[in-house]
């Protein structure tokens, strides 16, 4: 298992949010949960707590994390992540969808 | 006529069937005898054409080869199409082979490889289908062709049925150059439902005791299709198909492409799309093809084979699918990948590997399979000189010199970014170029299609259009741009990216009009095989293997 | 053109979703609690902030209940500690408030990698359910999925009052690989599947009286058979128990020696096996007579 931790700069999250958290995805073979909860924390700052079961593709869990961070404002929010292998695009998958659960409440 | 010093060929084939003699009466040779008249009929230094095809194989013929000695079978120079089964494999163990020339190694990818590396496999070259067909009939001419046919009547005529694939292509080289043509038949009737090869061009036939080794390859389960692969044929609608009015089009079969398939009665429709796109076929008779057909977008359909379990379907609808008198469903693949070549104005499909310059391939060290059809397809056809939307569109991005055709085929690589198991599909360098590979293809590493034939990728994170590029350079910021998170995708330059999007040589979904989040299973026409036979109101027989009720 | 989502399909909080009463679904020990498995680490698999199950109260038709979702996808939708824990202790609330309560099935049994704790939670789950039976508050087992109702969950499930199941679902204990094993390739070939879900799927089930409904593949036609359930419960009774192993000796003696799934359907009224064999879960329902 490898486990890390980083920040990133983010704008600050937009003033209301339908819930406190959002969850999306679910760990299996080739999968990941996100949970995405607002307060508490620096409102520029996306805090990310990433842990999987493969290890050695930090580089690639760093960009994706830092280009979604970058393109949404999630700042003042903390990202969790269980990963079992999942390929980078369910992990912006599944962060756009913790993202749009929060803003707007599931459909 | 003077025959004295010409006529070698058929006063050589006259001894050979000399020598055969009793062992067959007329045509006609039993099981327990075909090793020996096999012994007979090939002679040590032969050119001998095993048909072994994409889908069908003479296995019967193709075991009892194998069962002969190095001392009666050697220096044999090998031309089939697919190297597929063990018996294949035995021929180079046993040391026969003298010379290969072959074009795909799909099932046995990973036995040629190991019998590259031990240097028991002398390949001539890797071909395409037409390009060895081709040369049937200049410098490969077979001299013995092993075939199998589904059925012969008592004279000698051949029934293919619906798996017709390359065998007229091998015969009629074969048979008018005074070679030996020797069918293996599932049976021998009174009378067939029509005749596809005349008795005049067939030498020997045996009634195999087991029926011809035949898979469906083509059938792809739409329970296995994923919410990423839905995400990219919308965008590859969105963005290619409605785009260029693609109207006539070959799917390299896949799962990314068989849900563009079920996405055109529901997305598709959605669009508006039904009679713009998508009227006219090369592809064989996929079974995930049948809502679309069912929903009246589909003119006609050809193709290189038949289908396992598409016989009573494709029979009933003789308005789509080329059947013939007996109307039973007829295939050709020499002619389906002629007709992919100039015929088209679109050719999609995947790829296990694609480099920065956009060549692909699907060889490795350890598998070394081939290309099968898809160069023939996947190709700028600078021969063609008929005019249609798509292809005057096509050809005018790609801005073409004086001395250019003005227009271009759509040559599209629709792939995710990585594989399973976290393998990037984008590489700096293919594996095809590995020197040890390039030194067993005599220098020509196996590249499927190149990255100057390529029009578009597509990838889960959008379009590149490679045809707009104006320099080697941006062709591979494009690439880089699509590839994701990959090593190769990591090394793109922010601005250079954000350029080209303005400029849209790249795409993302939202820019084609698609919502990743949108991207969902539910779309699909059907989601299990068991939808395709409610489809196909009951006449879609699955293979035992997709059948769960 | 297109149906809605296929329930065997959709993930445990879709199904939530899909099923309840909009906006009456309030998570108990939800996600951010952190409230996960304390083995699975130093076996190398990552938690699930659910630990595989998402239990909480809701209403369906404006009636409350408890309801409770595996996640088959998670090691299998398999019973650990807190799984268990979550399971035991919604029952326990259900019999307290006296509140049908609804479990979605997807799961293989015990979770391996946490054998005795999984063994115990099940036990206590079921002695919740007693309890609940005890008190006549219903409870209702779905199972619609492919992967399910397997080893302990599999006789939990008939512990409850009811089962509404789908063509999808399976119910049995030991899985088709195990059976293979045991009484060999011909007797039993897992790799049929066609054999695995006539012996133990959703159709055969409701025909021999193992399910109580057989239903479409959606959350609409399920959350119906669930409404329709609510209000009817019966105490797990002695006489009830003896009626019902009289049946399945019934059942034994008639079928014991069947060797082909065809046979019994045959033999219950079905006439047109392969249009019943493709059928829909209500279709099915219709064509055959269904009997004990």
């Amino acid at each position: 298992m490898e486990k890390f931790a980083k920040a990133f700069p983010s704008k600050p999250l937009t003033a209301k949010t339908a819930k406190p958290w959002a969850l999306a995805g679910v760990v299996g073979s080739g999968n990941l949960e996100v949970l995405l909860e607002r307060g508490g924390r620096p409102s520029d700052t996306m805090e990310c707590h990433v842990e999987t079961s493969i290890p050695g593709y930090k580089a690639s869990w760093l960009a994706a994390l830092a280009d979604f961070a970058h393109h949404y404002p999630a700042g003042g929010t903390k990202v969790t992540i269980n990963d079992q292998g999942a390929p980078p695009v369910l992990v912006t998958l599944r962060l756009r969808q913790a993202y749009d659960h929060l803003i707007k409440g599931d459909k | 006529m003077n025959t004295a010093k010409s006529a070698l060929r058929r006063q050589n084939k006259a001894q050979r069937l000399e020598r055969v003699g009793k062992l067959a009466r007329g045509k006609f040779v039993s099981p327990d005898k075909v090793s020996q008249v096999l012994k007979r009929i090939i002679e040590p230094g032969d050119i001998l054409c095993l048909e072994g095809d994409n889908q069908k194989q003479a296995d019967f013929l193709a075991n009892q080869l194998a069962t002969l000695d190095k001392k009666d079978l050697h220096d044999i120079h090998l031309v089939m199409s697919c190297i597929t089964l063990p018996a294949h494999i035995q021929l180079f163990k046993k040391g026969m082979i003298r010379q290969v020339d072959f074009c795909y190694a799909g099932p046995q990818g990973t036995a040629v490889a190991d019998l590259v590396k031990a240097k028991k496999f002398p390949v001539g070259a890797i071909h395409t289908y037409n390009e060895l067909y081709a040369r049937y009939y200049i410098d490969l001419t077979p001299r013995v062709a092993l075939i199998a046919a589904a059925q012969a009547d008592r004279k000698g005529n051949l029934f293919l049925a619906a798996n017709t694939e390359e065998t007229p292509a091998i015969v009629e080289p074969t048979a008018f150059s005074d070679g030996i043509v020797f069918a293996q038949v599932n049976e021998i009737v009174d009378r067939l439902p029509r005749i596809d090869i005349p008795a005049d061009q067939v030498d020997f036939v045996v009634e195999a005791p087991y029926p011809m080794h035949l898979q469906a390859l083509f059938t792809r389960d739409p329970a296995a299709i994923t919410d990423v692969q839905v995400l990219m044929a919308m965008v590859a609608l969105r963005g290619i198909y409605e785009k260029y009015e693609v109207q006539s089009l070959n799917h390299g079969v896949g799962f990314n492409t068989a849900a563009i398939e079920l996405l055109l009665p529901t997305y598709g429709e959605r669009l508006g799309l039904k009679g713009k796109i998508c009227k006219y076929w090369m592809v064989n008779p996929l079974p995930t093809m049948i809502p679309a057909i069912e929903s009246g977008w589909v003119e006609s359909v050809f193709a290189v084979g038949g289908e396992v379990g598409m016989e009573r379907y494709t029979a009933a609808h003789s308005d789509v699918f080329f059947t013939g008198r007996d109307g039973s469903f007829h295939s050709n693949r020499a002619m389906g990948q002629l007709a992919g070549h100039y015929a088209i104005d679109m050719f999609i499909g995947a790829s296990l590997q694609i480099d920065i310059n956009g060549n692909s391939s699907t060889v490795s060290k350890n598998r070394i399979t081939g290309f099968g059809g898809a160069p023939n397809m996947g190709c700028q056809p600078t021969g063609r000189r008929h005019p249609t939307k798509a292809w005057l569109k096509a050809g005018a991005e790609a801005n073409p010199g004086p001395g250019s055709p003005p227009g271009r085929k759509l040559v599209v690589q629709l792939v995710e970014t990585f594989q399973a198991g976290r393998v990037p599909t984008f590489v700096e360098e293919l594996d095809a170029q590995d020197p040890s590979i390039r030194k067993a293809l005599h220098g020509v590493a196996p590249v499927m299609i190149y990255g100057d034939d390529v029009t578009h990728i597509v990838t889960e994170e959008g379009i590149a259009n490679l045809a707009a590029c104006r320099s080697i350079a941006e062709r591979q910021a494009a690439i880089r741009a699509v590839a994701g998170y990959t090593p190769v995708g990591l090394k793109r330059k922010k601005r250079e990216t954000e350029d080209l999007r303005a400029r849209g040589i790249v795409q993302l979904p939202e820019d084609v009009g698609v919502r990743p989040s949108e991207a969902s299973r539910s779309l699909l026409a059907t989601q299990d095989i068991k939808g395709l036979v409610r489809w196909s109101k009951g006449l879609y027989d699955p293979p035992a293997q997709f059948v769960d009720w | 053109m297109t149906r809605g989502p296929l329930f065997h399909e959709q993930t445990a909080r879709r199904r939530i979703a899909a099923l309840l009463d909009p906006r009456s679904f309030d998570e108990l020990l939800p996600p951010p609690e952190r409230i996960t498995s304390p083995y699975l680490a130093q076996l190398g698999i990552p938690v699930s902030f659910d630990d595989g199950v998402v239990i909480g109260r809701a209403k369906i038709g404006g009636k409350k209940i408890y309801i409770a979702a595996q996640v088959g996808q998670f090691v299998g939708g398999a019973v650990g500690e807190i799984h268990g824990a979550k399971l035991t202790g919604l029952f326990k609330a259900a019999a307290r408030d006296k509140v049908p309560c609804v479990l979605i099935i997807e799961s293989g049994g015990v979770r391996l990698h946490e054998g005795s704790a999984g063994e115990i939670a099940i036990a206590e789950t079921m002695r919740a359910i007693f309890e609940c039976r005890a008190k006549k508050v219903p409870t209702i087992a779905v199972i619609a999925s492919d992967i399910g109702a397997y080893g302990g969950i599999g006789i939990l499930s008939t512990c409850c009052d009811f089962r509404v199941m789908t063509e999808h679902g399976r119910l049995g204990i030991s899985g088709p690989i195990v059976i293979e094993k045991w009484m060999g390739k011909k007797a039993y070939d897992s790799a049929n599947r066609a054999l695995v879900w006539k012996t133990s799927g959703g159709k055969t089930k409701y025909l021999l009286g193992d399910a109580d409904a057989l239903v479409h593949d959606s959350a609409a036609a399920i959350r119906d058979a669930i409404a329709k359930l609510l209000g009817k419960s019966s105490p797990v009774s002695l006489a009830a128990i003896k009626a019902r192993q009289k049946e399945l000796e019934k059942r034994l003696k008639r079928f014991g020696e069947t060797a082909d799934p065809d046979a019994v359907w045959k033999a219950m009224g079905v006439r047109d096996i392969a249009a019943a064999s493709l059928a829909s879960g209500p279709e099915f329902a219709a064509m055959a007579k269904r009997g004990k």
